[in-house]
Order: C-alpha cells, then sequence, then structure tokens
C-alpha cells in the first residue's frame, strides 16, 4: 500500500524577537500514513498537531524537512484538489447559507453546473444537515450544524485525503456520535482520514494507526492494537494465613505482596491465571475482596506516554 | 475562474457592510443637495452643483474605497475563513487577484451609483449633459481604482487600522503633486532627495483631479484625450504593479 503522507524532517521554528527565544513547535517529526487508513494524531494543545497539519497543506512554511502528500509534494495546487481540510473550528462566513458556502467552495474546484448543485445536494445529504436548514442563514446553526456544513465543505470535491483538525469536540452526544460514524464511513469509500482529536476514545474506535506528539516531538506511532496491548488482572485477598502461601503465588505473580499483614494484592499480566490465585487463596482460607481485571485504554497509553516524556 | 469566484464572494461579503452604505447614501445625498446650495450659493449654481457633484463622489469613493479594501485580507485572515480557501486548488495570486477584483467591483459600483445620480441631476439642472462630466466621473473610477490597489497592497502585510492611515496620507500626498514636483528643485538637498523620491515613487493622485477644468469652462486642458488615456494608462500599470508586489509579499505570509 502506498503512502498517502510521508513526512521527513518537518521541522518549524518560531523566533521570539522580544525574548530572543526560539520556540520549536515541531520537532523533527518523521511519519508515514497509509492509503485508505484513518490516521489518528494526537496531543496535548499546542502539542504542534496544527502547526504540522498547517504545514503540510502549505499555510504556513517549515523551517526544516519535506513531505509529500499523495505522492506530490506538500503545498503542490495539483495534490490540493484530491485534499479537503476541516480546520478545528469551523469558520464561515455567517451571512451566508449552508448551501451558498458549499457552493461557493464548489467554485474553488472549478465545478460546473449542475453537476455543482448535485455535489452540494450529495454532501448536505451525507453530513445529514436538514434540508429546512440548507437555505437558511449560518448565522443561526447550532454548533452541530456549523460542524456538519465544515465536514460537507471537506467533501465537496470527493477528496482522497482529509486532514480533521477535531471535527467532534464541543458537540452534544447525538451529533457527536453521528459524526464520529460519518468519519468512520469515510474509511469504507477508500478515503484516507488524517484525525487530529483529544477525543481518545473515538480515535481508539476509528483509527487503525495513532501518533503521539508532544512539545513538538513524535513519542511513538503504531497500531492501536500494538499499543494498548498489556491488560493486567489484580486480585485483592485478606487472611492471616496468606503468609504461608505468598512463595507460592510469586511464582504465578513475581509482583505479589502483603500489606497489612494479611492484605494480598496480586497482580497478573493477563488474566489465564487468576484461577489458579484463586484456589491458592482459597486454600489458606483467605477471602477474596475483588478480582478486577484492567484493559489498557488509548487514553492509558497516552496518558503513560505523555507523562514518561515530561519525567512524571 | 478562481479570481471570480472570490471575487463574487468579496462582493457579496462587502455589500453587506453598512458603513459602506452609509458613505453611500451621504455620497449621494450630498450631490441631491447640489440645486439646493446653487440656490443658496452667491456662486451660480452650475458651478456649485458640479464642484459639489464632483467633490461628494470624490470623497465618498475614498472613504468607500479605504474602508472597504483594507478589510478584505485581514478579515479572511481573522476569520480563519482563509485556512478553507488555501488549503483547496487556490493560489495565493489568485486569491489576491480576486480580493482586488471584488474591491474594484465595489468601488465601481458605487462611483457609478453616485455618478449616475450626479448626471441626472446636471441634466435636471441643465437640461443636458456636457461629455465633461462623464469624464470627471471616468477619471475618479480610475483613481479609486489605483488607490484601491494601493489598500490592497498594504493589507497584505500591515493591520487595518495602520492600513487606513498609510492609505489615507499617501492618497493626500499623492494629491499634492505641484507641491512634491517643487520639492524636487529645492535648494536643500535632503529636501531634494526627499521630495524627487516622495514625488516619483508614490502615487500621483493629483493626476485624476480635473474638476478645476470641469467647472470652470475657461480653463482647459491642451489635449484633454490624450491626458486622459495617459492616466488611465498610469493608473493600470500603477495598480499592475502594486499588485505583483502584494503577491509577492503574501506568498511569503503565514497565515
Amino acid at each position: 500500500m502506498a503512502a498517502a503522507i510521508s513526512i521527513q524532517g518537518l521541522t518549524k521554528k518560531y523566533v521570539d524577537v522580544w525574548q530572543k527565544q526560539e520556540v520549536v513547535a515541531v520537532n523533527n517529526l518523521n511519519l508515514e500514513v497509509q492509503e485508505g487508513e484513518i490516521f489518528g494524531f494526537l496531543g496535548r494543545n499546542g502539542a504542534g498537531k496544527t502547526t504540522t497539519i498547517k504545514m503540510l497543506l502549505g499555510l504556513i512554511f517549515p523551517t526544516d524537512g519535506d513531505a509529500t502528500l499523495l505522492g506530490k509534494p506538500m503545498g503542490d495546487n495539483e495534490v490540493k484538489r484530491e485534499l479537503a481540510y476541516l480546520p478545528e473550528e469551523t469558520y464561515f462566513y455567517d451571512s451566508m447559507t449552508g448551501w451558498d458556502i458549499l457552493d461557493y467552495y464548489a467554485r474553488l474546484f472549478k465545478i460546473p453546473e449542475p453537476e455543482r448543485s448535485r455535489r452540494v445536494q450529495i454532501c448536505l445529504e451525507k453530513v445529514r444537515l436538514q434540508p429546512d436548514a440548507w437555505r437558511r442563514s449560518i448565522r443561526g446553526y447550532s454548533k452541530g450544524m456549523r460542524q456538519r456544513t465544515g465536514i460537507a465543505q471537506a467533501l465537496i470535491n470527493d477528496p482522497k485525503l482529509l486532514f480533521l483538525d477535531e471535527p467532534t469536540s464541543g458537540l452534544d452526544p447525538i451529533a457527536h456520535a453521528e459524526l464520529r460514524d460519518i468519519v468512520a464511513s469515510l474509511k469504507d469509500e477508500g478515503k484516507t482520514v488524517f484525525l487530529s482529536s483529544h477525543q481518545l476514545a473515538d480515535v481508539e474506535l476509528i483509527c487503525s494507526r495513532v501518533a503521539i506528539i508532544h512539545r513538538g516531538k513524535l513519542l511513538t506511532e503504531g497500531k492501536i492494537s500494538d499499543l494498548v496491548a498489556g491488560d493486567y488482572a489484580e486480585v485483592v485477598a485478606q487472611g492471616k494465613e496468606l503468609n504461608s502461601v505468598i512463595g507460592q503465588l510469586k511464582e504465578f505473580a513475581p509482583g505479589s505482596e502483603i500489606t497489612g499483614g494479611d492484605t494480598l494484592r496480586v497482580t497478573l499480566p493477563d488474566d489465564e491465571k487468576i484461577n489458579a490465585v484463586i484456589d491458592v487463596v482459597r486454600g489458606a482460607k483467605a477471602k477474596i475482596i475483588s478480582v478486577v481485571p484492567h484493559k489498557r485504554t488509548l487514553e492509558d497509553v497516552f496518558v503513560e506516554t505523555v507523562r514518561k516524556e515530561d519525567g512524571s | 475562474m478562481v479570481p471570480l469566484a472570490i471575487a463574487r464572494q468579496t462582493v457579496r461579503e462587502a455589500l453587506r457592510r453598512r458603513v459602506m452604505w452609509i458613505f453611500l447614501i451621504c455620497g449621494v445625498f450630498l450631490i441631491a443637495l447640489g440645486p439646493v446650495f446653487g440656490f443658496l450659493s452667491p456662486k451660480d449654481s452650475q458651478t456649485v452643483l458640479r464642484s459639489l457633484g464632483l467633490a461628494a463622489i470624490l470623497l465618498a469613493g475614498l472613504f468607500i474605497t479605504i474602508v472597504t479594501c483594507i478589510y478584505l485580507i485581514p478579515v479572511e485572515i481573522e476569520r480563519r475563513t482563509i485556512y478553507t480557501i488555501l488549503s483547496k486548488p487556490v493560489q495565493r495570486f489568485e486569491f489576491v487577484l480576486g480580493k482586488f477584483l471584488g474591491g474594484f467591483a465595489v468601488v465601481f459600483i458605487n462611483i457609478a451609483a453616485m455618478g449616475i445620480v450626479f448626471l441626472l441631476m446636471i441634466r435636471f439642472q441643465e437640461g443636458k449633459v456636457p461629455a465633461d462630466m462623464y469624464k470627471g466621473v471616468f477619471l475618479t473610477f480610475f483613481q479609486m481604482m489605483l488607490l484601491a490597489a494601493l489598500t490592497i497592497f498594504f493589507s497584505t502585510f500591515a493591520t487595518p487600522v495602520l492600513n487606513f492611515f498609510m492609505s489615507f496620507g499617501i492618497f493626500i500626498v499623492g494629491n499634492l503633486s505641484s507641491v512634491t514636483e517643487s520639492l524636487t528643485t529645492s535648494r536643500v538637498k535632503a529636501t531634494q532627495v526627499a521630495g524627487t523620491l516622495i514625488h516619483y515613487l508614490l502615487p500621483n493622485f493629483g493626476n485624476f483631479n480635473i474638476q478645476n477644468t470641469l467647472i470652470h469652462p475657461t480653463q482647459e486642458i491642451t489635449n484633454p484625450d490624450v491626458f486622459i488615456r495617459q492616466n488611465i494608462l498610469y493608473a493600470l500599470i500603477y495598480s499592475a504593479v502594486l499588485l505583483i508586489l502584494a503577491v509577492i509579499i503574501f506568498d511569503r505570509r503565514e497565515v
């Protein structure tokens, strides 16, 4: 599978003239996104996500490094025919209607009539914007309606590669779920989506791979299934005889420990040995307090990765 | 086609701005008051109507051009609508050109509207419209086109407030070409150099003002057709140069 996005050593530095400081917004970023995948680009506020996207789209210029989009240099005007961008906030001309906005953007792609009107209608229907709102001023749109219009404008040219910056932020649960499903459905159409988001549950649900960026530096990237591997289970028991079986338990779980004289805490790297641990604990006439399976989530991975980098 | 799509959108947005309508209404109102002032003034009513009408078109046109054009590019950056536009297959020169064409169209609509009212008033008062009156309106239009190009040029790097003062200031200085010309022959070297730079580098807006010859039939331009053609050519070339410079600057600007 070919790379839809290939980034080599992309760097963006800003110079603070007054404080004579150099701020590195993106630091030597290397990344590949394959065609047809939904790729999650994660990071805290100010991590460098939007800066990266803006460089890829030619809105700002890199200090160093290079990138190709669909095999062509970033910023190339021809490749923009195949791209779409939904900014973090959907900025529109408030006095225009949803239909007029899409019509305007379709004109920028030189889509002639009647194809233009057909595409506008298809896109508005796809994002499930109510038809009675199509000819209404955007000024009266809710946040969800604006976001739907934003996604519709991104789809107007039937793009191969979409950059979506926080497409579901600030939406009510229903709108959130609907827009997430729309984004997920883009994969079925063979489109590549570069999704920058804080909604880690969404990312885990719809993305195949992710990258975590922090202070402009790429910390990790990979398949979500690989990153969240490492589920574990925790068994807590209480009993005075547990000291006599701790050696036996450490064979299953080296991290087993007794605290407070009679409370056993066993952490198992997987849940296969839970029954064996429970048998030993019962044999020592101890009481099982809890058995909790812990499933690692993308949020765990994100928090651990970022904290580790910060040294906290 | 892309610049035309941007121009179309620019006109739609600009026509929604109330401040532009206020200047247009003031301009039309002043022109319409011409016969009343003519009646009250000791000068002959024809002179009053002509001078007041042309001055009203110039003043209202000046403010409409500046307040329209200073915002065309900055507002797209401030509202971040530019992200969506430039991420589409739109070259930066197409964006600047589209904005200029949009601003130019707005100025044209306004000058045309005031011009029509002015010419109707002349016809109403004098029974006919002398051909020179058309020329007066026509040259004001090209003067404003040049001002629009200047304002668009500044808007690629300056804030709207700064742009307002720079454009307005240069328009004033550019109208004082007889003064700046006299500085080029100053005995003080520094004044002479500064005067020469100002006189030849800044756009000569004063050349477009032919009100005196239109108002006072005793004053004549030797060859009016050549004069008008030269001024139109001057406005076109100077505007083109300003737009090229605007594109060069905007091409390097991060948004």
